[in-house]
């Protein structure tokens, strides 16, 4: 048994090991003047010094901010109304927006975004608008995560019952929702909203062909800066990849704390 | 009276449908109908269809999609069931340490991924320069702008993934069958082969599914790497709709559709064979 736990043990080393180099070569890529030969020269932070202070880059951030705010509260609260409606009133179209919501997970982002693209660019409608498009296009692209998350909590919180006793002491069905279900289930709501930031965080493709250069998020920005300069280049490359992490690591601990909280009832 | 109220909060539903509508039914709607308009203009034709198939630009873009999402998935798998097969039996720090990794570099692909690479392994990459250094003349003359290095790259990436859908699926061998097996005579490498990879196989037959899927429509990793150098199937899409030339949204669409259309055959694939599977058992 105990040759067996070693093999394990090795198996798992290589493998982290593996996963981590391109990181831990390009993070120490970041913090030296040149690596050209065996060994990098000239430890400096100036790489960093520069980039945080860089009106650009700041703003890039800004925006990449932004416009990973917008959709997932814009999303969050459409598929909250959505099931709320649906579960208590309509329980037979409960299929249907499932269908819906999980769609997006097999279209993927670069055939969603050239479809809205061809759709409405040059259309002079409303929605002839990069912005409006790249947010509705974010919206569709984390439905299926936001969709999951909300859903499985609320079969969780066993909602039916807590609206009723909340109707019974004198709210109405939509207060006794917004008041009672949703703080019950906001942790759940937390950590798919957080996957959700993860997924926008990343994507390159749908900002690329909706928004073009014109709407330049940290993706963007290191694209552009990757081609001119590689050492800069990396001090963003960690700055994204910390952010990535950080992201990640809050999912972890909130699900841990959770698993704890409750028996674990399945996987959520 | 209390009917009508009810279909009163059919409202509330309302810019959830307005939302997906406008922004998933439609747009894919309309790209499938107009896969089927001929982009210099005329009626319903499967002319684009044609085109794709028989100008060698298409037809490479789409092989070469197709034998990159294979290789990365079955690479992938392969390491995925060693990965997988180690957190079952590791104990518990190591195993805590795998599954954080995993998580974490999960995020981990598209341009950041594409730039690692690029810094590693690149024209003047790190460890070129090292293999030149050392007299290692595979490593110093890796050569990552070409098919096999995005295909590595594409492994990276389909490394977390197919380890964390894995992991779950190896709860379901239990600890008694390799003590029974091995009392009967069986060493760990016949009770893999006999007992364990098929009573996962489901599993590894849907995790493949999502591999390949995950490869065919990577667009980031391969555009930071090539550019529009390279016939790939999300980028020659990406082409037909952005960028100086002419848009070109018939033959973009067709493209679409051949991508939509390679998806479901491989779930089609893994479904059939996972079904076929459950047959063989339950007769068994």
């Amino acid at each position: 048994m105990k040759k067996h736990h070693t093999a394990a043990h090795i198996t798992i080393v290589i493998v982290i090991l593996y996963l981590l180099t391109p990181l831990l070569f390009t993070a120490t890529y970041s913090v030296f003047e040149k690596w050209t030969g065996l060994l990098p020269e000239g430890f400096t932070l100036k790489h960093y010094v520069e980039l945080l202070t860089e009106e650009d880059f700041m703003l890039s951030l800004g925006r990449t901010v932004l416009i990973c705010i917008i959709p997932i509260l814009l999303t969050i609260l459409l598929v909250l109304l959505a099931l709320f409606v649906v579960t208590i009133y309509f329980p037979r179209l409960e299929k249907y927006v499932q269908i819906l919501c999980m769609i997006p997970y097999t279209i993927q982002g670069v055939i969603l975004s050239v479809s809205i693209l061809s759709l409405y660019a040059g259309s002079g409608t409303l929605l002839d608008n990069r912005l409006v498009m790249l947010i509705g296009a974010y919206c569709i692209i984390i439905l299926p995560h936001i969709y999951q998350g909300i859903r499985n909590s609320m079969h969780a919180v066993n909602m039916p019952m807590l609206l009723e006793a909340a109707e019974m002491l004198g709210c109405s069905k939509l207060h006794g929702f917004f008041r009672v279900i949703v703080p019950n289930i906001i942790s759940g709501i937390t950590v798919s909203s957080l996957l959700a930031v993860g997924i926008i965080f990343g994507d390159y493709v749908l900002i690329r062909n909706i928004a073009g250069t014109s709407f330049k998020n940290v993706q963007i920005y290191l694209f552009l800066e990757m081609k001119s300069s590689s050492t800069k280049a990396s001090a963003v490359f960690v700055i994204i990849m910390v952010t990535t992490f950080l992201i990640t690591a809050l999912v972890l601990f909130l699900k841990s704390r959770d698993s704890k909280g409750k028996l674990q009832k399945g996987k959520g | 009276m209390k009917n009508n109220r009810k279909y009163l909060y059919l409202l509330v539903l309302l810019p959830f449908l307005v939302v997906v509508f406008f922004f998933e039914v439609l747009p894919l709607l309309m790209i499938v109908f107009n896969s089927f308009i001929p982009d210099a203009g005329g009626s319903f034709t499967l002319e684009n269809y044609v085109t794709v198939f028989s100008k060698p630009l298409y037809t490479k873009a789409i092989l070469n999609s197709i034998k990159i999402s294979c290789i990365s998935s079955a690479i992938g798998i392969v390491i995925a069931f060693f990965g997988a097969k180690a957190a079952h039996e590791a104990t518990g720090k190591f195993s805590t340490a795998f599954m954080t990794v995993l998580n974490m570099v999960s995020n981990f692909a598209g341009v950041p991924l594409a730039f690692a690479y690029m810094i590693m392994l690149g024209n003047s990459g790190v460890l070129l320069e090292l293999g030149r250094t050392i007299g290692l003349e595979a490593l110093a003359n890796y050569e990552l702008y070409t098919t096999h290095g995005l295909t590595m790259i594409y492994v990276y990436f389909q490394i977390p993934l197919s380890t964390l859908l894995l992991i779950p699926a190896f709860e379901g061998i239990r600890r008694e069958w390799q003590e029974s097996s091995l009392l009967l005579g069986a060493g760990p490498m016949k009770f893999w082969t006999q007992v364990g990879v098929p009573v996962l196989l489901p599993s590894i037959l849907g995790t493949i599914s999502v591999l390949f899927a995950n490869a065919l429509a990577a667009y980031a990793t391969a555009y930071a790497l090539l550019m529009n150098n390279y016939a790939l199937l999300p980028i020659n899409i990406s082409g037909m709709f952005v960028g100086d030339v002419t848009i070109r949204k018939g033959l973009g669409g067709a493209l679409s559709v051949v991508m939509m259309i390679l998806m479901v055959i491989m779930i089609l694939i893994t479904n059939g064979l996972t079904k076929k599977l459950q047959k063989g058992v339950r007769k068994a």
